[in-house]
């Protein structure tokens, strides 16, 4: 350093001297604010855990996307020579009081409950989340009116607007209750998604791409998007076992999809006249559930925690 | 003759506050001609930023009125829509942010942040962009810049951040850099290299550089011109040999006087500048600076001072100016 900034006396002569070098501030310069590559990439690990928890999902979900390919029972199937049967070498969750096989129940019973997490979480992020992200980055009038269209939506209960809404829009299936829960989750995305943008847009980097060019388009994507991206994906995550949870209520007040088609709140609703006589029958579909939402929370929480990018790498 | 490359007229900014009207930049005028460095120095709060910030055309949507004229390089910037100014933003001027740890993406490799305004502004391919990348992490002197291409924000120190940042800004070769505080960040070591990089970035690439500070230190050697702000005001300005050893303005003397002095004994009381900045929706019809200042006349806070000439390029304003003095040998 040929200057020192805080020189006695301003040695204004030098403004022609101290800039005559040309050549730029060399290597000893440098050394002194390097930071080396290694040792800074100390890597954060799920765990093991973690990865247990994502096998279980993809276990669950492949069951249902290929349950009629699997070698299973018909789920349908009642055989009245074994009815209420414990888990046994024929049937491994054992049959309910129909005689229907409890454990290809129970995975064709994943379809519907993931089908409706995923479905509506669909919903709720397709709509909630352009319209978040776009209100905290305009602010103004379009965040002062969409906000409050929200807020007015989340004052009213979900449960109550969607057992109101399905009681009266029959026949029911698994396409309107998508569609119903998808709705309701529309505000809480939104709410989500714009606090974790509002958090974001006013941060330098911001407004650095903007002055160098960048479109308003662009800025959403490239800025905005991939710093939101890990709080929006364990809402995603946390909201599709809120979802299942809702269904599984939904399907215990009978507003759920129709019988005969199984899912994991259905075969809980069916099995309370029988729960003394046949226990299995509401244990193996509710421990589907509690295991596959157990997972859901776990990585949610897991991927929030490791995602913290911005206040741990800073 | 062709114009300057910045022409400044009148320039004012007024924001609507629930107070009232807010004069952040009031009547701001100034030239800067190509490769020439402009030091622009006041306290917290006297308009520096909002003024680097209407120069470059960067207001909130709502609530702020801009009028007078801001002409770069041909283009006037005020008035003009937000398609208009995206055209120049990154081409013709480029910024460099206070604090490096805010104004780089965290979740983004730094390779890829310089790369898109190559890619989207210059229609470069991705292999030419990367190339183009590298070279400018080298030249902001990034050691091993290949490796770091793909380093994260986070893996860099504060210091190498604001080479990234400045190695984005001159990624579309503009020809007007503004720097607000670009050293405030920074370690003291690290603000000499990086204003040092300013300097000899702006001899290679023949650009201009707004360096916006409150720390007189950081202008000293590195301009050619000086505007001292007050109050949203220009109170002086000169050639930054004028500034220093020439200035008639009570408040030039007060700030110069309040940087500390390695040639001091220690122990040595600082010469604060007493009282505060004013509220800038309260200002009365006087001189701004009349309250702090120990030459004030009834004068001064009945009428405001215009800016003066004192020689070539070099005004002020000022009821009761210093006594000009000859510059040391």
């Amino acid at each position: 350093m040929n200057e020192h900034p805080f020189e006695p006396e301003y040695p204004v002569d030098s403004l022609t001297a101290g800039v005559a070098g040309g050549e730029l501030s060399g290597e000893s310069s440098i050394v002194m604010e390097a930071t080396t590559l290694d040792g800074v990439v100390a890597k954060k690990r799920l765990g093991p855990l973690f990865w247990i928890c994502v096998g279980w999902l993809a276990l669950n979900v492949l069951g249902a996307i290929f349950a009629n390919v699997l070698p299973l029972k018909n789920p349908y199937f009642e055989d009245y020579s074994v009815v209420n049967a414990g888990p046994g070498w024929h049937h491994v969750f054992g049959t309910d009081d129909l005689g229907r096989d409890i454990f290809s129940r129970v995975v064709y019973g994943a379809r519907v409950s993931i089908a409706a997490g995923l479905g509506s979480m669909v919903i709720g992020f397709a709509v909630g989340m352009p319209l978040g992200m776009l209100a905290a980055y305009r602010r103004g009038r379009f965040d002062g009116v969409t906000t409050t269209v929200m807020y007015v939506l989340l004052a009213f209960p979900a449960i109550i607007a969607t057992i109101g809404v399905l009681s009266f829009w029959t026949p029911r299936n698994l396409i309107k209750i998508i569609i119903v829960i998808g709705i309701a989750s529309i505000p809480l995305v939104y709410r989500v998604v714009r606090a974790a943008t509002l958090a974001v847009a006013s941060k330098d980097y911001v407004l650095a791409a903007k002055v160098q060019g960048a479109t308003d388009r662009r800025i959403l994507m490239k800025e905005l998007l991939p710093n939101i991206a890990p709080v929006a994906v364990s809402f995603l995550v946390i909201g599709i076992a809120t979802v299942i949870t809702l269904e599984g209520a939904l399907a215990f007040l009978g507003l759920s999809v129709n019988a005969p088609t199984p899912s994991w709140g259905n075969m809980i609703n069916e099995s309370r006249t029988d729960l003394a006589q046949n226990p299995w029958l509401a244990l193996f579909p509710a421990l589907a559930m509690c295991l596959f939402l157990l997972c859901l929370n776990f990585i949610g929480d897991r991927l929030r925690s490791h995602y913290d990018v911005a206040e741990v790498k800073l | 003759m062709s114009e300057p490359l910045l022409v400044v007229r009148d320039l004012c900014t007024t924001f609507a506050t629930p107070t009232g009207r807010l004069r952040a930049v009031d009547g701001v005028s100034f030239d800067l001609g190509a490769n020439e460095t402009l030091g622009i120095v006041g306290e917290s709060g006297s308009g520096k930023t909002v003024l680097s910030r209407t120069i470059m055309g960067l207001q909130p949507r709502t609530n702020v009125e801009v009028s007078g004229s801001v002409r770069l390089g041909g283009f006037e910037v005020v008035g003009a829509s937000e398609t208009a100014k995206r055209s120049i933003w990154g081409t013709e001027v480029a910024m460099v942010f206070q604090d490096p740890m805010t104004s780089l993406n965290p979740v983004v490799r730094i390779g890829n942040q310089i790369t898109e305004s190559l890619r989207v502004r210059l229609g470069m391919s991705r292999a030419e962009a990367k190339a183009r990348a590298i070279e400018l992490l080298e030249l902001v002197g990034i050691p091993s810049a290949a490796e770091r291409f793909r380093a994260y924000p986070g893996q860099l120190s504060g210091g190498m951040r604001q080479r990234v940042v400045i190695a984005i800004a001159l990624s579309c070769s503009p020809s007007l850099l503004l720097a607000d505080e670009p050293t405030t960040g920074l370690d003291v070591t690290i603000q000499a290299q990086i204003l040092n990089l300013l300097d000899e970035l702006k001899q290679r690439l023949a650009m201009s550089v707004i360096l916006v500070t409150h720390d007189l230190g950081v202008v000293a050697t590195r301009t050619s011109r000086i505007v001292v702000m007050y109050a949203g005001r220009v109170v002086e300005t000169g050639t930054t040999r004028d500034v220093f050893y020439d200035h008639r303005m009570p408040y030039t003397r007060a700030l110069l006087e309040s940087s500390p002095k390695v040639s001091n004994p220690s122990h040595t009381r600082l010469a604060a500048i007493a009282g505060r900045p004013p509220n800038l929706t309260e200002l009365g019809a006087g001189c701004a600076f009349a309250p702090r200042c120990a030459y004030a006349s009834d004068r001064c806070r009945a009428e405001r001072p215009e800016l003066t000439a004192a020689g070539d390029g070099h005004t002020y304003a000022c009821w009761h100016p210093l006594a000009p003095r000859g510059a040391p040998s």
